[in-house]
């Protein structure tokens, strides 16, 4: 079935294929929510996704987009934001392919503080590929391509995040949509990298990070914590380690983001700037 | 005054951080600004300090192509210089060393001019590194220079550093000069010209850097990789004039995906690399295919496999070139011959990236992207000047809805602009409908693998070039084959063979028009395949494109260029 293009430009695309119960159901909501309620319209916003049942979000959500290769919706998001930083860039993709196959993009991401959002759809397993073991996966955890338990522990996403250099480190759960909203909404308002940790079971896979664990592990940041600490931060990242989840903005700061210290950028868009016309002041330096 | 030389190779040999790639190229400079037809080349070890650094330059006053065989004038900066290249003396060539740094041999069978540097360093309390500047010096008494310009463009190169540092510099160079002139009074020296133009000179990274300016790239990113690196670097410093943004990444995946993201957001996109960095690259190759994303790649080629011999040459990644990237997807793939061909095809790679919405490859090598060679001014400003060609590239949507993968006769769709209002799509890559969304229908499939396709065949009918022809094919003793930098090496290789010959070269390697090119080839005519490979590419791939196999083919393989002198050779070897 064909969808024809709407006249008024709406959101929704597809009907997703997701799995019944599936986590992504949520993101896909939450990221529509956030959208909608800053009046974008997909004419004027910029979305990567990834390789993943999260990428497969790309014909469920109607924007300009590159549905990119698997590990690498960042790092093309990096050269998209540079060429136009005058449109959000939102980077959807697993944690599989962030923290793992683009594990080296995202380190450097976080350093460059490029002005993106990435959401991470982090159910801890390969989906796609049928339940193998993904970077968050719990140490010992048994998968198709871990039969006797996997030996190493987990990536913890939002110490990652904080110590690589990000500037807006978050976390949320699928299943608590306002809030994941919101948290994607202030992501977007943050100039700089904003990392959005999203827990997200996957029914079919995943039998033991499911609603009930998260709903049983996660808890509110409490009252007084200062996200602008980045001490604070760190110390509720940890708690990861133990299986606590925090939920909400651990962290924020100001700092000019990559496209902030270009001065090619200063004053349009890279593409919209004047074709370089001055050939012979380059040529005179061979003579 | 002695009798005067036509044409003469110097060359310089000293430790790596010495400094001796400044003293041959202020040589090479005060050559050709004196109204010489210069060719330089520098080979050096994949080290910073220590090992064995040379340049050389061939000088004549007719055009350069490649160096010589024969050493006219070898200065040595350390023991090594003489010992490595002694066998490319002969008696009429001259060395000057230091006698307190080399032996000298007892009976040489050339002329040795002793050139005290260490004496000289002490005397002017000069820095161990000065010994570039009195071997400058030296050189440039040797081939009997003026030496008002040897002060003056000195005077412009360290200008910026200050007069202490200039006069510094003038001095050391001037005891050397006076050295050698008081040492050889009177010997064959070269017929300069009393010339005002100053001629432009540069390397194929450096004609590559130009058109990539020129041709309105305003994204080049890179990770560094000898010999592509100093494009990277020279980008990186006209940024503020070009206004280009020039990245850095974290590794070759990286590089390419960031190029593909500023391509996609609409500016012209462009990465440089050699081929470990190229070989991360080419799954995105591929998601460019499918993705119909322009992309110019500019990949130099060094000596494999893996790290291989990183600081030599080799033309040993064609095939790879020509068949990289998973799937079945069209691709240009050109390759210079000389820094001309660099500027000109660099510059128009751009324009059929865009036309054909598709990844083109601009392969060079480290001798063709390190050596340096004269380019016609008025050349140089007629390509930079050309007005981009962005083929279907558009900024509104012609109709609605729009289709970025509209199944076309000639294979091109239009390709929008993100940002523009009432409408969307994606670059995708999974198999998608003219609308971009994705599809796994067999008949969709089959329209867009079609679709594709097709843009190679109207290449091959609008764009691809044949090859240059030099030289009559009937009649030729030998016609050359060549494609990228073995162009310099036949061509000078023809002026030293007394027979008829001919050359054809290619540059639009892939695809090619299979009829066409066979249309060159006949069966009594004796055609020479020249590669600096070990297996030939170039002939596999003229075989399986254009069903031409030529069985006489020339090869090298040890990490350096062809000397011309080492075609005329194997040719004699081959007639015997």
């Amino acid at each position: 079935m064909i969808d024809s293009q709407p006249s008024s430009l709406d959101f929704t695309g597809y009907t997703p294929t997701w799995c019944a119960g599936c986590g992504n159901w949520g993101i896909g909501k939450g990221i529509e929510l956030a959208l909608k309620k800053q009046q974008l319209s997909p004419d004027s916003v910029i979305m990567l996704f990834d390789i993943g049942c999260s990428g497969n979000m790309n014909d469920f959500i109607n924007a300009y987009a590159m549905h990119t290769l698997h590990g690498r919706a960042l790092a093309t998001a990096v050269g998209v934001k540079i060429a136009n930083h005058k449109l959000p860039v939102l980077v959807t993709g697993g944690d599989g392919a962030l923290y793992g196959e683009g594990g080296n993009h995202f380190l450097h991401a976080c350093r460059g503080n490029h002005d993106l959002t990435v959401i991470v759809h982090d159910n801890s397993v390969y989906g796609l590929t049928t339940g193998q073991v993904s970077p968050t996966a719990s140490k010992g955890k048994k998968s198709k391509s871990t039969p006797s338990g996997i030996i190493e522990r987990p990536v913890n996403p939002l110490l990652l995040a904080l110590t690589q250099g990000a500037t807006f480190v978050a976390q949320g759960f699928t299943a608590q949509l306002p809030q994941l909203a919101e948290l994607i909404t202030a992501g977007m308002q943050h100039k700089g990298l904003s990392i959005i940790n999203v827990l997200q079971p996957c029914v079919t896979f995943n039998k033991e990070n499911t609603y009930a664990y998260y709903i049983k592990n996660t808890y509110k940041l409490p009252e007084d914590h200062d996200k602008s600490n980045f001490s604070q931060a760190l110390e509720q990242a940890q708690a990861v380690f133990e299986e606590r989840f925090p939920l909400g903005i651990l962290y924020q700061a100001e700092r000019p983001s990559y496209q902030d210290e270009l001065p090619q950028l200063a004053s349009e868009a890279l593409v919209n700037k004047q074709r370089f016309l001055n050939n012979s002041a380059l040529l005179k330096q061979f003579t | 005054m002695a009798e005067q030389q036509t044409e003469f190779l110097w060359k310089v040999g000293a430790p790596a951080g010495q400094g001796v790639m400044t003293t041959g190229l202020l040589f090479s400079k005060l050559c050709a600004q004196s109204g010489g037809q210069v060719f330089d080349y520098a080979e050096y070890p994949s080290l910073i300090q220590g090992g064995h650094n040379t340049y050389e330059v061939l000088c004549s006053n007719t055009p350069a192509h490649n160096r010589q065989w024969q050493v006219d004038y070898l200065v040595c900066l350390d023991a090594i210089t003489l010992k490595e290249h002694e066998h490319r003396l002969d008696a009429s060539s001259i060395v000057v060393l230091d006698p307190a740094t080399s032996s000298a041999p007892t009976n040489p069978a050339y002329t040795i001019v002793p050139l005290p540097v260490k004496e000289l360093l002490a005397e002017l309390k000069a820095s161990s590194i000065m010994a570039n500047m009195i071997a400058l010096g030296a050189s440039w008494a040797l081939v009997g220079g003026d030496q008002k310009h040897l002060v003056e463009l000195i005077a412009e190169q360290f200008g910026k550093k200050g007069e202490e540092v200039v006069n510094l510099n003038q001095n050391c160079a001037a005891r050397g000069y006076e050295a050698v002139k008081s040492a050889l009074p009177d010997h064959a020296v070269f017929a300069w010209k009393d010339t005002t133009e100053t001629p432009l000179v540069m390397g194929g990274n450096d004609a590559f850097s130009l058109a990539a300016a020129a041709a309105d790239c305003r994204f080049y990113a890179a990770y560094p990789m000898t010999p592509s690196s100093s494009v990277l670097a020279t980008l990186a410093a006209w940024q503020k004039t070009t206004g280009m943004v020039v990245r850095h990444a974290e590794d070759e995946v990286g590089v390419i995906s960031e190029a593909l993201g500023a391509s996609f957001a609409g500016v012209r996109a462009c990465v440089g690399t050699s081929g470990g960095g190229f070989a991360l690259m080419t799954e995105s190759i591929s998601y460019a295919g499918i993705a119909e994303i322009p992309i110019v790649i500019f990949l130099s080629q060094r000596p494999g496999p893996a790290t291989g011999l990183p600081t030599a040459t080799e033309q040993g990644d064609l095939l790879f070139a020509t068949y990289a990237g998973h799937g079945e997807f069209p691709k240009i793939v050109l390759a210079p011959g000389d820094v001309t061909e660099m500027l000109e095809l660099s510059r128009h790679a751009f324009d059929l990236a865009d036309i054909y919405q598709t990844p083109v490859i601009v392969l060079s090598d480290k001798f063709l992207s390190e050596s340096r060679m004269h380019l016609d001014q008025t050349v140089a400003e007629q390509v930079m000047a050309t007005k981009p060609n962005y083929g279907r590239t558009i900024h509104n949507p012609s109709e609605l809805p729009y289709l970025r993968y509209k199944v076309t006769e000639d294979g091109i769709s239009e390709r929008l602009i993100p940002g523009a209002a009432g409408t969307y799509y994606q670059a995708n890559s999974y198999e998608h409908l003219e609308d971009s969304h994705t599809t796994e229908d067999p008949t969709e499939r089959c329209r867009q693998v079609e679709k594709r396709l097709q843009k190679q065949q109207t290449y091959l009918d609008h764009h691809w070039l044949m090859p240059s022809i030099d030289g009559s094919l009937d009649g030729a003793k030998y016609v050359f084959v060549t494609w990228g930098s073995s162009k310099l090496v036949v061509q000078q290789a023809r002026q030293l063979l007394d027979e008829p010959t001919a050359h054809i070269h290619f540059t639009h390697v892939y695809p090619m028009d299979r009829e066409k090119v066979a249309t060159l080839f006949a069966a009594d005519r004796h055609y020479v395949l020249v590669e600096n490979n070990a297996t030939g590419q170039f002939g596999t791939l003229l075989r399986s494109e254009a069903g031409v196999d030529i069985k006489h083919t020339i090869h090298k393989y040890d990490g350096r260029a062809f000397y011309s002198e080492e075609i005329v050779a194997a040719l004699e070897q081959h007639d015997r």
